[in-house]
């Protein structure tokens, strides 16, 4: 692992001192060696746009903090930064595709467009990268602690001293 | 130069257990181990994903066991296989599921009964003392639960609780006539052997910190480094065993991975078991005059008849768990097991059958929101209510072993090391493909009769071996067609021993390790024999 991507383990309770999107952070437990995520593949104005999209994938609801919250754009970033080239072509082509396309529509437009090949096989570029795009943000966002804890309530990964079988009286014999 | 009595190369399940026992026998005993030591404060098993550099996506978990030197195996005319890289001392038993199961007395007949495959050179019977033994020796929970296809043992730890996904599974499988029982594991559920108990992490498979599973450097090397017998070199990668005039294995080659320097180890006895791969590549780079073809290849048998396991898997995400408040299935993974059941229902078109092994994926991560079509707010919510009611299959199904499935060695290209990489050459046969067809069309029987939704991964054609691969320097009683005795030992060079999974005849749709642990152990048996008769 080289030194610029390093990345120190902090506290959980770090948590509360998440700063705004874009500026220097501390990202869900981890803190980034140089003390803030410099992009290292997209582009600021790329960013914001994924940012969007992602969050238009898994979005904050009253029950979580959506993508958004859990910088899964800077998780893509990494990433795809660390990538082979064909990687990083289909995601700044990706981009740029989603781009043209909200300019005819709008950008919840032109994810339904990219959404629109999920149920069969893709058969377009745009349909090909909404593929990528919601693979990355699903394992994005629930491999941060956001996704882990907050929204899936995930209890286990811990130490018990017993195991205590099917606590659901009806569901086991 | 100091000569040992044995030479071992390989640290994994069955170079361990060989160290033991030779050791514990009064044997001077040098134990080679490619990789490094890595101490279990080093393991990364209870790191959140957060916490690793790529959320645990590139394998960082277990990076320490696959260093980046290993050379690449080429895979020339293949089918989708994929054999272990694995080098850290204690081998794969520092990554693995630990279940453990026996060979039934039919799986050592194929040939006869089937009329498939040959017959091994032992019968179950013949191994059944040694299953006996290694089973209190490592300590596996479970039960015997009395069936013909999947023989039990008398010693076994208490077994693992039953999740409510395990329960439901169970009353189903009842509907349809399928068992399961309690998974064998070779895995502490209560102190044993001087380690802890589980503690119901989940992490079986990224080394277990506590030392609760078995695995080689906790359960074998702490016993063989007691008599005094036993020395240890890690980083020593081997690059051939030489002969002397008469063709019996004199010394091991070997490269320091971290000085680089060239080294050599003479012994009397040389245990290979460096896994089926490896150790078919480096007794085919082990030529000299008197082994033209490599160490023990008289027949050109060593390298022909890779085969395993092929497989799939399903998610299952149970209605009647749906929406409930999250609570900890972690556990040790598998609880429960669905032995082989294709014997029940009639004579088949293919031969062998598969077993299923429950529930050993990670509870932590949703797997369903990649399978699910949509997203948005709807989309989020359903994969939340989902999670609670997970229940993972992992078939295992049996391969053919047929000599056109082979791994050689190209001298053309050489690892860092300078050393031939291996080539593997894998087809799946007509058997293997109606094999695969009837599995998934079983497991989708199975999951249509479950309420919930099910996710089936099977691709379109069968993917194979997951880490079980074996074959490829096989025991048998025809000389034509094997390379080994029925004691692991070679046909041509009478001091010279393979004892890993490359050692197997044919497999079944067991788990191999136990068997190997089993064999080996029956080798180190006759070892310490044939060296109390001077015959070695």
């Amino acid at each position: 692992m080289k030194r610029r991507t390093a990345i120190k383990v902090v506290a959980l309770s770090t948590l509360s001192s998440i700063p705004a999107a874009g500026q220097g952070f501390r990202v869900l437990g981890v803190a980034w060696d140089a003390g803030e995520y410099r992009l290292r593949f997209f582009t600021g104005q790329e960013n914001e746009l994924l940012d969007k999209l992602m969050e238009m994938i898994i979005p904050a609801d009253a029950h979580s903090p959506g993508a958004q919250e859990a910088r899964v754009s800077l998780f893509a970033d990494l990433m795809v930064a660390t990538s082979g080239d064909h990687v990083k072509e289909q995601w700044r082509k990706g981009l740029r595709l989603m781009r043209e396309e909200a300019a005819r529509s709008s950008l919840a437009g032109a994810l339904a467009k990219a959404a629109a090949g999920e149920k069969r096989k893709p058969s377009s570029d745009l349909e090909r990268f909404f593929t990528a795009l919601k693979g990355m943000t699903v394992d994005g966002y629930y491999t941060s602690a956001i996704g882990i804890h907050q929204d899936l309530q995930y209890q286990g990964n811990t130490y018990l001293a017993s195991f205590p079988g099917c606590q659901f009286p009806k569901l086991a014999d | 130069m100091k000569l040992y009595d044995v030479c071992i190369i390989g640290s994994g399940a069955a170079g361990g257990v060989m160290a033991k026992e030779l050791s514990e026998g009064g044997a001077k005993v040098i134990l080679l181990e490619a990789g490094q030591e890595v101490d279990p404060s080093q393991f990364l098993s209870h790191k959140w994903p957060y916490q690793l550099p790529y959320r645990g996506l590139r394998g960082e978990k277990q990076a320490l066991f696959y260093p980046k030197d290993i050379a690449p195996v080429r895979y020339e005319h293949c089918d989708p296989v994929g054999v272990d890289r694995i080098r850290v001392l204690g081998g794969r038993t520092l990554h693995w599921n630990a279940v453990t199961l026996r060979y039934a007395a039919r799986d050592f007949r194929q040939g006869l009964l089937d009329g498939v495959d040959e017959d091994w050179p032992l019968s179950y019977a013949e191994l059944e003392p040694y299953y006996d033994r290694i089973e209190q020796i490592i300590g596996v929970c479970g039960n015997d639960d009395h069936l013909e296809i999947l023989p039990g043992g008398k010693h076994y730890l208490p077994p693992l609780p039953w999740r409510c996904s395990e329960h439901i599974l169970g009353r189903t499988l009842k509907k349809l006539g399928i068992p399961l029982i309690d998974v064998r594991k070779a895995l502490n559920t209560r102190p044993y052997d001087n380690r802890p108990p589980c503690h119901y992490c989940g992490h079986c498979m990224d080394g277990c910190d506590a030392a609760a599973i078995f695995t080689t450097p906790d359960c074998m090397l702490p016993k063989a480094r007691a008599t005094g017998n036993f020395t240890l070199r890690t980083n020593a990668i081997a690059r051939e065993i030489r002969a002397d005039r008469e063709g019996q294995a004199r010394a091991v080659s070997f490269v320091d991975r971290l000085t680089k320097k060239e080294e050599e180890v003479r012994a009397r006895i040389f245990v290979v078991c460096c896994a089926t791969v490896e150790s078919a590549r480096l007794l085919l780079n082990s030529r000299s005059p008197q082994h033209p073809a490599g160490l023990g290849n008289s027949n050109g048998v060593i390298g022909r008849y890779l085969h395993g396991h092929l497989g799939g898997g399903m998610h299952i995400y149970l209605a009647e768990l749906e929406g409930v408040k999250p609570f900890n299935q972690d556990g040790a993974t598998d609880h429960t097991y669905i032995p082989r059941y294709n014997q029940l229902f009639g004579k088949a078109d293919y031969a062998g059958g598969w077993g299923i092994q429950v529930n050993f994926a990670s509870y932590m991560f949703p797997y369903q929101a990649h399978d699910m079509a949509g997203y948005g707010p709807a989309f989020k919510e359903r994969v939340r209510k989902m999670q609670p009611g997970f229940l993972f299959f992992g078939s295992f199904g049996k391969i053919l072993a047929r000599p056109d499935n082979y791994v050689t060695v190209d001298p053309n290209q050489v690892d860092e090391y300078g050393i031939p990489v291996p080539v593997v050459r894998f087809r799946f046969g007509r058997n293997d493909y109606a094999l695969w067809r009837a599995l998934k069309q079983s497991m989708l029987e199975i999951a249509s009769n479950l309420k919930g939704t099910s996710f089936p991964h099977f691709g379109n054609s069968p993917g194979g071996f997951g880490s079980h691969e074996v074959g490829t320097i096989r025991m048998g009683k025809n000389p034509k067609t094997s390379a080994l005795n029925s004691f692991c030992q070679s046909r041509d060079v009478k001091n010279l021993f393979v004892t890993d999974g490359s050692c197997f005849t044919a497999s079944s749709e067991k788990n191999p390790t136990l068997t190997i642990l089993a064999l080996s152990l029956r080798a180190a048996d006759y070892i310490k024999e044939q060296r109390r008769r001077g015959e070695l």
